[in-house]
């Protein structure tokens, strides 16, 4: 009895366990990997990846998916860098208005999926497909650059010891547990994606709720882009170009289903995102090899979605026997 | 109603033949197609400008193709502009591989091919390949750390950007870094640190942290492209690294490229040096050996063209900066 309660502990935190696995393993290959600042540069490099991954986590529940949130990065920080650089706007009316860009191709997509009925993957991987277009066309292909005033914000602090990029990942993290755990919002969200047609006879708007949440990841794309830009101060054509994949693996490794309804921001999202980067400082921190790397980064990653797989069989497979117990 | 039918039906008819006889008129003038996998840097944006300049320079008619980093699109373009009867074609490759199958390609339908700049993994096709000698310009910039090195007296941490691994140029490149750390073993307190970027900003900021943590004593930094020195900087600057070459903290700093923020940094005195390609003169290597070939009637030449490039340093600034286009394009922009 007390085996099987141990069991499904393990089974049920099985990311949560991988996730410290994985830290002790490297901190015991590389001592200092173990220091708070390292754990410090961790968060604030998954901060953005973070971000956008908390807005695909909200698509993924409703069995969608966005493909163009890497684009939607793109275009909305050169819109921004844009704005600070030739315009003279100031950089809070410029990151707002960045944000904008963000929602409307967020919006772009909800009408095409909702109204028009296309399906999110072909919708979003077109709108990928503009707003990088879009970009590209405003640039040039020429990088946009930042000024300190924007760059310098990325070594600045809240409450004199969170860095401000980590800070924001927390609010949104916050925020979204807050919307997906105690509002009525966040219960049908999790009602859409389990049972479409349930819910529509329960009387949810599902349109309706379908197409905030592509509005809602095309927002947080747009804030992921300047979070990033704050650190790097610079957005080649590149920009982005893949990292919609990050979002959904982070998503995915934190236990959301693809197909809709599965899924939390805290611990599972949060906990994905930062196990990504966690495993690839670690690579460094260990100086292996670097054709290596990617190899031990993938079975890592497959190892994590393995148990997580297996995970929800063997927990079915223990309260159904402790059901013919009783 | 029947003869409006019959007229218009003539018409279809004749529309699409005097097009085509206004596209025989222009017949005599050649047609090159340029296909590039994308514009990702400055570095490619300014190879894409010498390229098609030259090219209209010279009367050539440009039909140009963007494959948005994907070879198989990029295959499909030029199968596509062959069919359009183009005389020759000149492709910037996503990766060395597609450069050979799309060089075959080209080969069995007797277009003369040009790769520039990203060079085919095997000679199993005929093509011009007009490239800079990566290993060559990189061991150049980084024998000038080295040397910068030797002066301090001290053995010193050195560490290494590395590229895309699948990118001919970023293997050279870490080879040439490479042949410097071989030369000078007594130089290295540490076997070198390779950070990987796969040619990616976010990863090459978390990476470099993360080296910069494993490794705070790391203070000889070669970047495999120049379009990382803002990361560096961003890096390097809460840790007080990020200063000029006259500062004992200075970490000694290079990359390659030579592109406009290079340009900048090396005239405001935050690298040592970095390696240059010579677009302009790669570009026109190209061009020359493409018209010989078609002017010749050689459907598939096979030539292989060396870009020397060469290393603009601190020492030689003032006399080679004009040859560097970053530079260039730098002083234009001031």
């Amino acid at each position: 009895m007390e085996t099987n309660k141990f069991m499904k502990f393990i089974l049920k935190n099985s990311t949560a366990v991988l996730f410290v696995m994985i830290f002790v393993m490297f901190g015991l290959i590389a001592p200092r990997f173990f220091t708070l600042k390292n754990f410090q540069n961790i968060m604030s490099n998954a901060s953005y990846i973070g971000i956008i991954a908390v807005g695909m986590t909200f698509v993924l529940l409703t069995g969608g998916i966005d493909l163009s949130v890497g684009s939607t990065m793109y275009l909305s920080v050169v819109v921004c860098g844009k704005l600070i650089n030739e315009a003279n706007f100031p950089v809070f009316p410029a990151v707002l208005i960045s944000l904008l860009v963000g929602a409307t191709v967020g919006a772009v997509n909800a009408f095409s999926i909702t109204k028009l009925h296309l399906v999110p993957f072909i919708t979003t991987l077109i709108t990928q497909t503009i707003a990088r277009g879009v970009g590209l066309f405003i640039t040039r292909s020429v990088a946009v650059n930042y000024p300190d005033s924007v760059t310098l914000m990325s070594t600045s602090t809240v409450a004199g010891f969170i860095p401000l990029q980590i800070f924001i990942f927390l609010m949104v993290v916050l925020v979204a547990c807050i919307v997906l755990n105690r509002t009525r919002y966040g219960r049908q969200l999790y009602a859409v994606g389990n049972d479409l047609e349930s819910a529509k006879k329960a009387g949810i708007k599902s349109d309706r709720l379908i197409a905030s949440t592509y509005v809602i990841s095309g927002l947080l794309a747009a804030l992921g882009g300047f979070v990033t830009i704050t650190q790097i101060g610079r957005v080649n054509a590149g920009f982005g170009s893949g990292d919609e994949f990050d979002a959904i693996a982070a998503a995915v490794l934190g236990g959301a289903s693809l197909f809709g309804g599965v899924g939390t921001i805290f611990p599972g999202t949060v906990l994905g995102t930062v196990m990504i980067e966690m495993i690839q400082a670690g690579l460094v921190f260990a100086n292996v090899d670097i054709y290596i790397q990617p190899i031990i980064m993938a079975a890592i990653i497959f190892s994590a979605v393995f148990i997580d797989s297996i995970r929800t069989m063997q927990i079915k497979k223990l309260e159904r026997r402790n059901i013919l117990k009783a | 109603m029947r003869k409006g039918i019959v007229v218009l039906f003539i018409l279809c008819l004749l529309v699409p033949s005097a097009i085509f006889a206004a596209g025989a008129q222009e017949s005599d003038q050649v047609t090159i197609a340029f296909c590039f996998q994308d514009l990702e840097t400055e570095f490619w944006v300014a190879g894409h400008k010498a390229i098609t300049e030259t090219l209209r320079e010279n009367g050539i008619k440009v039909i140009e193709k963007n494959a948005n980093e994907d070879a198989n699109r990029q295959l499909e373009q030029v199968k596509d502009v062959i069919t359009q009867g183009v005389d020759g074609v000149i492709i910037i490759p996503q990766d060395g591989e597609s450069a050979v199958t799309i060089a075959k390609t080209c080969n069995e339908a007797g277009v003369p091919i040009g790769v520039f700049n990203r060079p085919p993994s095997d000679k199993s096709a005929k093509n011009l390949v007009v490239v800079a000698n990566n290993e060559v310009i990189a061991e150049a910039a980084v024998e000038h750390m080295a040397q910068e090195a030797m002066k301090l007296g001290r053995k010193v941490h050195p560490a290494i950007m590395v590229g895309d691994l699948g990118d001919p140029n970023a293997v050279g490149r870490r080879q040439g870094f490479m042949n410097v750390i071989e030369k000078y073993p007594d130089l290295w307190a540490y076997e070198p640190v390779e950070i990987p970027t796969k040619w990616d900003a976010n990863v090459a900021l978390a990476n470099l942290q993360s080296a910069m943590q494993a490794n705070p004593d790391i203070d000889f930094l070669f970047t495999s492209s120049d379009f990382l020195f803002p990361v560096i900087k961003s890096v390097l600057a809460p840790l007080g690294k990020w200063t000029t070459i006259d500062d004992p903290n200075h970490v000694i700093l290079a990359g390659l490229d030579g592109d406009v923020t290079a340009a900048q940094l090396l005239e405001e005195g935050y690298i040592d040096a970095t390696g240059v390609q010579n677009l302009f003169y790669e570009a026109d290597l190209m061009i020359d050996a493409m018209l010989e070939a078609i002017n010749a009637g050689n459907g598939t030449p096979d030539k292989w063209m060396d870009d020397p490039g060469f290393a603009l340093t601190q020492a030689n600034l003032d006399t080679r900066a004009e040859e560097m286009w970053g530079w260039v394009l730098y002083k234009e922009r001031q």
